[in-house]
């Protein structure tokens, strides 16, 4: 037991360094940025640069946690018109890439947007003589962002609850709690660690988020950090703001697990059994229905439709040989990668089990930071990663060979930016299995090993699933890494989409788009069934 | 599986040193490339292995893959990008006849470290009745307050912005073009965000009057399978802004030898190639930007919006002045 003890350990310190190797780097500038730059920006854009991260880090924060809770709330606990559909229908925005969303919304709704033209010319009134909301503002690059990450917010609280809610809800009836009292005074506080949880992955994403911010013309942290390198020619102060944002996200993170701490309830583990819905009739039949169809609506059918005509109208001109290429290089790499991934987060979280010591929790926690940072930061980390050890370790072996520019340099990257995600399923789904089946496993002298194949595997078939399937949709959706580190030759799909709209040719850039979007929902579905089987 | 990978990876590294291949890193996203790739390879039997990605993130790369790098050709959508990596002395030095005597000095550098492909023209366009044709006149004439309200342009994080502007220095010097980019911001007609083609529909949709956009835009716009694009680029035409003591601003995309490239011969002729007759054809009709080898023409469309003259900064230029520029529109608040 000891033996298998420090392996686990060693192993999770090993790839916690080798993990956070690109993140550290980035922040090492931190120390060595020209001053005169930096000065400059500290004089103009730096105020800027923090006060709308904030706003879009609160904003994404509110809306999604309000849109996810109360979605996941009414479809774990209630039956209303459609609601067997908005189990699966509300998780799948998140098929769709934010920046795809953008350029969709935008060509719907912006002062030009076909939308636009068709309510003014049925009003007959041109764009000065009416209110109008642009889309092309922070305002709207929030709506965007939480329009396709709430899902995260709505898929943690709904496993969440679905698992805890049957027997309490059952003990708050005894006290004879409206339905009302119920969900303010013992739902919702339940709720809260899975809220935070997922609200901190939609809030991460969001702040690192560059395409939809740039387009719309928004100053944030990372698009100052894009200006400072492409602009200026200043890696290093670009990555000192992206090392600012880390420790900005670093806070958060933590912030996050004290108040886990503080609040987990413990199950009993002992009766869990489903919930009893409760079917909801007249007046509430229809806000609920309302409720859910307005996020699905916004957040998938209408991008969805808008996406089909263009589809069909040039499908035929964009599928070719190489295209089925490259659809066959963004699945392999996606399953591969997610399966990597899915391996390693669940070694992480096994050792704080095991463990139970702080460094565990805090190896965990350091790895998680990597999906905060810019893709293309990350990049740049790994690269400078890299170029250390081709020089100084590949050398001892090899003079022509190089990591750079190979398939693992690229699943390298994603495990930085990913593992985060696959990390927070599985620390939901160990949470609820009792530790008295540890204490079990101790008692009979079950070797760590053999307690985790025989116990907890069983038990986190469902989690690993669902980190298995969010990763590959991540990945499949991922775009400035793949561009920076790939081979020769490695086009996916993301990829060719965003080619296209440079080109101008938004229409034809639905393929590759309708692509994704379809495994996007091909996934969730599958991630959907999961839930239920839960 | 990771044995699988590192295996697959080893392989794939292995046939990037195969003899006759072209390794390019790429900043150019158009399909037009691929087809000019395909003629290169038919032609010649050389492989063309690409990786596409925005310039800097290719020079980063370059940077850190340092003596090993298997990049033999950079290729950036703008002059700045590959004066930076001259600088950072990531391109050699080639000696080819062709290029020296086919392609004007004005557009290569000085020393043979790279050469430009096709150029294009940052040009005003305005919407067809708004009365602008007879306002419009020099680049340095935008700041006038008789266009207040009627400006639209990207914003500054774009690099063709910012050469423009690094152009702007180079003719009238800093203190100019920092009173120059404020009167511009007082005339826009909206917080700079969107594209070039966004700035081209909003003027044509009367938000603003006069777009600030590269010419190859509006040939993509005509050719639009989106109906919006389409009717928008019918409701403006082109006018060619000059410096006052200048030209129409140019900017160019071009090519250079990487200084570790394993295949130096082939990625000479590969330079050679984009800038034959039939490459910068294609470049022009499938791509609408101006070629720069003499004697070819350019599209119908694009010589329907008339001639210019082009500016007389060095391209060098635009380069050494990029970051100045950069600080210049942070202070006068252009987004």
């Amino acid at each position: 037991m000891i033996r298998n003890f420090s392996k686990l350990k060693i192993s999770s310190v090993f790839l916690t360094l080798l993990i956070s190797a690109p993140a550290i780097i980035i922040f090492l500038y931190l120390f060595i940025g020209s001053s005169e730059n930096w000065q400059h920006l500290k004089e103009t854009l730096l105020f800027e640069y923090v006060f709308n991260s904030l706003y879009i880090m609160i904003g994404v924060a509110l809306l999604t946690s309000i849109i996810g809770f109360t979605t996941a709330y009414l479809t774990s606990l209630y039956t209303f018109s459609a609601s067997k559909f908005f189990h699966y229908g509300l998780i799948l925005p998140f098929a769709i890439p934010t920046y795809i969303m953008a350029f969709i919304y935008g060509g719907m709704f912006d002062i030009t947007g076909s939308v636009t033209t068709f309510v003014l010319d049925l009003l007959d009134k041109n764009l000065n003589e009416v209110i109008f909301f642009d889309i092309m503002s922070i305002e709207g690059a929030i709506i965007i962002m939480s329009l396709v990450l709430y899902p995260y917010v709505y898929l943690i609280c709904k496993t969440y609850l679905s698992f805890e809610s049957a027997s309490i809800i059952d003990a708050s009836k005894t006290f004879n709690l409206s339905s009302w009292q119920i969900l303010r005074k013992v739902i919702l506080p339940i709720s809260r660690p899975a809220i935070v949880a997922g609200v901190t992955l939609a809030v991460m994403e969001a702040v690192a988020d560059f395409g939809v911010m740039d387009y719309f013309g928004v100053s944030t942290f990372v698009t100052g950090i894009f200006r400072a390198w492409f602009g200026m020619g200043s890696v290093e102060d670009a990555a000192k703001l992206a090392s600012i944002l880390m420790t900005f996200v670093f806070i958060l993170i933590v912030l996050e697990r004290i108040q886990r701490r503080n609040k987990v309830y413990k199950s009993s583990g002992k009766d869990f059994r489903p919930i009893d819905k409760v079917r909801l009739k007249g007046y509430k039949n229809v806000l609920a229905f309302i409720a859910c169809f307005l996020p699905f609506f916004f957040g998938f059918l209408l991008p969805f439709i808008q996406l089909c005509f263009w589809f069909a109208v040039s499908y035929e001109e964009i599928i070719d040989e190489d295209f089925l290429t490259l659809l066959y290089q963004t699945l392999t790499l996606a399953l591969g990668s997610a399966f990597i991934i899915t391996a390693l987060a669940l070694l992480f979280v096994y050792n704080v089990r095991i463990n139970k010591d702080k460094s565990s929790s805090i190896l965990t926690q350091v790895v998680k930071m990597g999906y905060s940072i810019p893709g293309a930061v990350v990049a740049v980390g790994i690269l400078s990663f890299f170029a250390i050890l081709d020089r100084y370790v590949i050398d001892l072996f090899s003079s022509t060979y190089i990591i750079s520019g190979t398939l693992i340099a690229i699943i390298f990257g994603y495990c930085v930016r990913f593992l985060a995600i696959a990390i927070n399923n599985f620390e939901a789904g160990f949470s609820k299995i009792p530790t008295s089946y540890d204490d079990a496993a101790k008692i009979f002298n079950i070797g760590d090993f053999k307690t985790f194949i025989k116990v907890f595997l069983p038990l986190l078939k469902n989690s690993a699933f669902a980190a298995f399937i969010v990763i590959f949709i991540e990945v499949i959706k991922e775009l400035p890494l793949t561009m920076i580190l790939r081979p020769f030759n490695y086009d996916t799909l993301a990829v060719r989409a965003l080619e296209l709209t440079q080109q101008a040719q938004i229409v034809e850039s639905s393929v590759p788009s309708m692509f994704i979007i379809v495994i996007g929902i091909i996934s969730v579905i599958l991630l959907a069934k999961n839930m239920n089987k839960a | 599986m990771i044995k699988k990978l590192a295996l697959s990876a080893v392989v794939l590294a292995s046939s990037l040193y195969a003899s006759s291949e072209v390794n390019v890193y790429s900043h150019r996203h158009y399909d037009t490339d691929k087809k000019l790739f395909k003629m290169f390879e038919e032609k010649t039997g050389i492989k063309v292995n690409v990786v596409k990605a925005k310039a800097s993130a290719l020079i980063k790369r370059m940077e850190s893959e340092g003596a090993k790098s298997p990049a033999d050709v950079l290729i950036t959508v703008d002059a700045g990008r590959l004066f930076q990596a001259k600088q950072k002395d990531l391109l050699q030095s080639i000696n080819s006849n062709y290029l020296t005597t086919n392609i004007p000095s004005t557009y290569r550098d000085k020393d043979n470290k790279w050469f430009a492909l096709t150029k294009r023209a940052r040009v005003a366009v305005y919407r067809i009745g708004s009365g602008m044709e007879s306002k419009l006149s020099t680049y340095e004439d935008l700041a006038d307050p008789k266009f207040k309200g009627q400006i639209m342009v990207r914003s500054s994080n774009n690099i063709y912005n910012q050469s423009l502007m690094a152009a702007m220095i180079a003719h009238n010097g800093e203190e100019f073009a920092k009173k120059w980019a404020e009167g511009v911001v007082a005339n826009m007609a909206k917080k700079p965000k969107g594209n070039d083609r966004y700035q081209v529909k909003a003027v044509a949709n009367g938000i603003g009057s006069v777009a600030i956009a590269n010419t190859y835009y509006i040939g993509k716009m005509v050719n639009n399978k989106d109906e919006s694009q389409r009717e928008s680029v019918k409701k403006v035409k082109i006018f060619f802004p000059k410096f006052k003591n200048g030209g129409t601003h140019i900017n160019v995309s071009g090519a250079g030898v990487a200084k570790y490239a394993p295949n130096k011969e082939n990625a000479v002729k590969f330079i050679e190639f984009m800038a034959s007759k039939d490459a910068q054809e294609l470049f022009a009709k499938g791509n609408y930007e101006y070629p720069v080898l003499a004697g070819v023409k350019s599209s119908d469309l694009v010589s329907s919006w008339g001639q210019f003259k082009d500016d007389t900064i060095s391209i060098n230029t635009l380069g050494e002045n990029n970051k100045a520029a950069v600080k210049i529109f942070d202070q006068a608040g252009w987004k």
